[in-house]
């Protein structure tokens, strides 16, 4: 998948990086960035996974969502565009912010048609939800090389349980997440 | 009298204090952690309880010897004198509006609320007040200020600029009171120090820190309060607040869930090398270090001597360096800690090493040393802090002598794995 990446971007040269996102873990599936970027894949698919999730609900909320919808961020540096290309897939494209509009949809549909065909049908795993939740606070936990302390001193369980979150019980499970809100700061965790 | 004129050192254990009273310098990222540490320990309610309570006690020490040293005798005065004292200290400028039978009091500008607000506000939502310092340090300031007996106000925070309120406000009420605990002086901390011993390149390391000493005699709170310095906000702070808060809920832990004391302890172990991190690179980094010390040459020896001085003119004490190959061993010493006096005061002789601080401070200064490519002057970023701390441990710490536990000296023993 990585070298067909490759090779679909090879004619967009304002494009500076592409990220497809498995969902609904929001997990790197694959990935092209421009020689000279030192952006974390994993992290930057998590985070547009994370977000099309949110705008998805957001959308839902106000009675507007449509599977065809598009987030498009303007930042000083880049212009962005994410995009559900499935229901299990999300692809995110970073462009120079100086790409003309009308050029980074023209790109775009071409590019995501390109993708979305060799994409594979996946049946989506149950993860453990214990997994899900520790991988949740890696992203959004503030001092994530903490967390794992934290989430043992608050929720009473021990760090070598903590090593296997997949093995929790559903009792130990219930505590992570009740604490996961607690040090995030929510209500509930958007898994 | 100005408040400069009451701070007093005890320069060959490199200690500092206040009208008698002892102080050092932690930087935000310090006092964030610590706290987040204590209420991970003991939850919302209970944590700040006891960090309002800690802070409460500290500044009744502190702000009992002010008085008495500053003759400041009337209401207003102290008032005045007491909130002048905290701005100084870079914790912020709080308005006092209060009588013998409570008030309030209420800041645009506090340490923590404002200082959390900075780092975590656009990442995280927090329902609970942050300021328990300003809290314990509004009900000692009233009660000292009305001449009444400890704990006879309570102060409560209800708004927050942490919980997105536009300034901090407090509720002082009358307290419960309760017995008031033995003062750690300079008279104390006297008791708990070992006579100074030199330590390897010791010239080097007790010139610099006599210069960061007298460099941070012109630190002090701007108009804010606040101490912005080095790339971090500056407290100049209470240990008997660290320590309090640190030991009880680390009792607690062991007491009520034994299973967790290995956490809480490597979390609290964990606030040293986020000070050292934060605070000695910083410091390390800055324009002012380079004016004093020179460029940075980034040989693990220089910076560890380097490190060495930066405890010392913090004023965490007299450590020097007993033993150091780079990559493989470093041995730290100290005659004299922050942790100790309160310790054997408060609790008598530990059984087990309990300068948790230390041991993580002198984890932190092996991987910074060795890792770190100062000549690149890179930017101390919580990432940059997760790469360098997070994965495979390549050092373990060990404490191996402890004043807590009544050996004459403290001692670290940082090894490769």
């Amino acid at each position: 998948m990585d070298r067909y990446i490759e090779q679909a971007v090879a004619e967009i040269p304002q494009l500076i990086g592409i990220f497809v996102t498995a969902m609904p873990d929001s997990l790197l599936f694959s990935s092209w960035v421009r020689d000279g970027t030192s952006w974390s894949p994993e992290d930057v698919a998590a985070y547009f996974g994370d977000l099309v999730r949110a705008n998805r609900e957001g959308l839902k909320a106000l009675g507007a969502w449509s599977s065809e919808m598009q987030v498009t961020i303007e930042s000083a540096e880049s212009l962005v565009v994410l995009r559900e290309l499935s229901s299990d897939f999300v692809a995110g494209c970073v462009f120079e912010r100086s790409a003309p509009l009308g050029m980074v949809r023209l790109h775009l549909k071409r590019l995501l048609e390109r993708i979305a065909h060799v994409l594979p049908e996946v049946q989506a795993e149950d993860r453990p939800r214990g997994l899900r939740i520790m991988e949740f606070l890696d992203r959004y936990a503030p001092d994530p090389h903490a967390v794992a302390l934290r989430v043992s001193l608050r929720a009473g369980i021990s760090l070598d349980d903590l090593k296997m979150p997949g093995a929790l019980t559903p009792d130990q499970v219930r505590r992570l997440e009740e604490t996961a809100c607690k040090i995030l700061g929510v209500k509930q965790l958007g898994l | 009298m100005p408040i400069e004129d009451l701070r007093q050192l005890l320069a060959e254990q490199s200690l500092t204090f206040l009208a008698g009273i002892p102080y050092v310098y932690h930087c935000h990222h310090y006092n964030l952690f610590h706290d987040q540490t204590i209420d991970d320990a003991l939850g919302e309610v209970d944590g700040a309880r006891v960090r309002t309570t800690a802070a409460h006690n500290a500044f009744r020490e502190l702000l009992g010897a002010v008085f008495a040293a500053a003759g400041a005798t009337t209401p207003a005065e102290r008032i005045s004198l007491a909130t002048e004292v905290f701005a100084w200290m870079g914790q912020g400028r709080l308005s006092l509006d209060v009588s013998g039978a409570g008030g309030r009091a209420r800041s645009g500008s506090l340490h923590y609320g404002f200082a959390w607000r900075e780092k975590y506000g656009a990442r995280v939502k927090r329902d609970e007040p942050t300021d328990a310092v300003a809290a314990g340090f509004a009900a000692a300031t009233s009660e000292l200020a009305f001449d009444l007996a400890a704990d006879a106000i309570t102060a409560t925070e209800h708004r927050c600029l942490a919980t997105r309120d536009p300034e901090c406000e407090f509720t002082l009420t009358a307290g419960k009171g309760h017995l008031s605990r033995p003062p750690v002086d300079e008279a104390t901390v006297r008791r708990y120090v070992a006579p100074a011993i030199r330590g390897l390149d010791e010239d080097r390391v007790a010139a610099i820190a006599s210069g960061l000493l007298e460099f941070m005699r012109a630190v002090h709170g701007d108009e804010r309060g606040l101490v912005a310095a080095f790339n971090v906000f500056v407290t100049a702070h209470l240990p008997g607040y660290y320590n309090e808060t640190v030991y009880e809920a680390v009792h607690h832990i062991e007491r009520t869930a034994p299973a967790g004391v290995a956490a809480v302890e490597a979390l609290v172990r964990e606030a040293g090398q986020v000070c050292v991190f934060n605070t000695f690179g910083n410091v390390l980094l800055s324009p002012e270090w380079e004016g004093m010390v020179g460029p940075l040459s980034g040989i693990p020896t220089d910076m560890m001597a380097f490190c060495t001085a930066i405890a010392r003119g913090l004023g965490f004490g007299h450590w020097l360096i007993h033993e150091y190959e780079p990559r493989k061993r470093l041995v730290i010493q100290a005659t004299s800690n922050y942790e100790a006096p309160f310790y054997r005061t408060r609790y008598g002789i530990a059984k087990k090493p309990r300068s948790y601080f230390v041991q993580g401070a002198t984890l932190a200064m092996m991987l910074l040393c060795e890792t770190v490519r100062w000549t690149e002057r890179p930017q101390l970023t919580n990432a940059y802090y997760i790469d360098l701390f997070r994965g495979k441990p390549r050092y373990r710490v060990e404490q191996t002598r402890c004043a807590t536990r009544g050996d004459a000296l403290s001692e670290y023993v940082v090894d490769a794995l």
